[in-house]
């Protein structure tokens, strides 16, 4: 099926203010210090500066989808996807990048002792790549909705990359696989949009992993499910 | 105020220029250099990550007093050497082999440094003998590694057991974190400690040196 290539505009990837202070432990109402706001002022032109982002997005029929899926045969043996993926109206593999040159920036920064900035720099290109994957998410019909699952999450391993970039082929827009299959460059993410009705992306999070979980994210997407 | 509690100050302040000039100006002064980074530069660290512990700072704030403690570091730093003048321990740092994810690992590395250990930062992808020749020939009492992925995690504990291949067990210490690492999995593979972040990384060496 036919390859699509998305151009995103550096101005709707650009997170919210808030978002990013959120992800450095300053959350709202508190006051944002000066010297801070300044801060994030100069390195988001920093940021606008320095991304190229690009994406790819391929639809792909259930049973194509279930054999990535299958991978090495090292998921879970239960997993969420493995049940929402085969009700689903339509699928598609995503994968985005914002270059190596944001990436190439926050090393250097870091190396130069400019660690403040570097930080302030990866949490903006942090937030944007999840701002990417939701633009990608709103892709849906008004009675569906998109979410975007990811190898290397919910019990789907993260060798699963192999298989998806054997089909998409992100590296026609940069991005490449390392041996631990992980994405370079690293401010990119991958996956599969998974387009269905609402009920379908609903699940208890008593999986295996989800006793090792840190982030919790599965909450909030099903909490923002309701609105 | 004397210019030791200046350089104190604008290290809360996160003014690195003006670090820079006082610890040049104190070295000038011929004040001791151990009470430059003792009385000056530490102090001023330890003002800010105690700030930092009680919610009073934000992290981009620490990130500019460590630069503004720098800048000071990189003026004594030679005098320092050359007057045999240890710091508080010596850290061989990473994240560990298949992992290209280093900014957690270089903000453990900027709090440590601040907090007057030195530290030896071995960047991303980093193999297990590479963390244990760097700690052995620079005679390191720790080694922390970061990883963010679950399947990177084993690595940490091939760290471990080459440590205790090697008799080195006990010696050099291990420090283990990263967003896929838990406190339980730190102790199923033997790590000496967990830590969850940097400020519970100079937590943990300051009780334990």
């Amino acid at each position: 099926m036919k390859k699509i290539t998305l151009h995103f505009s550096i101005k709707e990837i650009t997170p919210d203010r808030e978002v990013v202070f959120e992800s450095q432990g300053i959350n709202e109402g508190r006051n944002v210090p000066e010297k801070i706001s300044d801060l994030y002022d100069y390195s988001l032109s920093v940021f606008q500066k320095d991304i190229e982002p690009k994406a790819i997005r391929q639809e792909i029929t259930i049973p194509e989808f279930s054999e990535i899926f299958q991978g090495n045969g090292d998921n879970d043996e239960n997993t969420p996807v493995q049940h929402i993926f085969s009700l689903a109206d339509s699928l598609e593999l995503f994968a985005f990048t914002l270059g190596q040159n944001i990436s190439d920036t926050i090393s250097g920064l870091f190396s130069s002792k400019d660690f403040a900035l570097a930080y302030m720099l990866d949490s903006i290109a942090s937030a944007s790549t999840d701002k990417a994957a939701s633009i990608a998410e709103q892709y849906s019909k008004e009675s569906a909705k998109t979410l975007l699952y990811s190898p290397g999450y919910c019990g789907w391993h993260i060798n699963g990359q192999k298989q998806l970039f054997k089909k998409l082929k992100p590296e026609r827009i940069g991005i490449s696989l390392s041996d631990q299959f992980l994405m370079i460059p690293l401010k990119s993410i991958s996956g599969v949009l998974i387009t269905g009705k609402k009920e379908i992306h609903t699940f208890d999070n008593d999986f295996t992993f989800c006793a090792q979980c840190k982030t919790f994210s599965c909450i909030a997407r099903q909490e923002h499910l309701l609105y | 105020m004397d210019i030791l509690q200046q350089i104190s100050e604008q290290i809360d302040l996160g003014d690195d220029e003006k670090v820079y000039e006082l610890t040049a100006t104190a070295i000038e002064q011929k004040i001791p250099v151990k009470r430059i980074l003792e009385e000056g530069l530490l102090d001023g660290m330890n003002i800010v990550g105690k700030k930092f512990k009680e919610h009073d700072i934000f992290l981009p704030e620490v990130l500019m007093a460590a630069k503004a403690m720098n800048a000071g570091m990189e003026l004594i730093k030679p005098l320092l050497l050359s007057g045999n003048i240890p710091m508080k321990a010596k850290v061989v740092l990473g994240t560990v082999r298949g992992d290209l994810h280093d900014i957690g690992k270089n903000l453990v590395g900027v709090m440590l440094k601040g907090a007057g250990f030195e530290v030896i930062d071995l960047g991303n992808d980093v193999s297990p003998e590479k963390f244990i020749e760097t700690a052995k020939r620079e005679g390191a009492q720790f080694i922390g590694m970061s990883t963010l992925l679950t399947t990177t995690m084993p690595v940490m504990k091939e760290v471990i057991e080459l440590l205790r291949i090697e008799n080195l067990e006990g010696k050099i210490k291990t420090l283990v974190g990263g967003a896929a690492v838990s406190k339980s999995y730190a102790e199923e593979i033997g790590a000496t400690a967990y830590c969850y972040d940097g400020s519970n990384a100079v937590e943990y060496l300051n009780s334990v040196i």
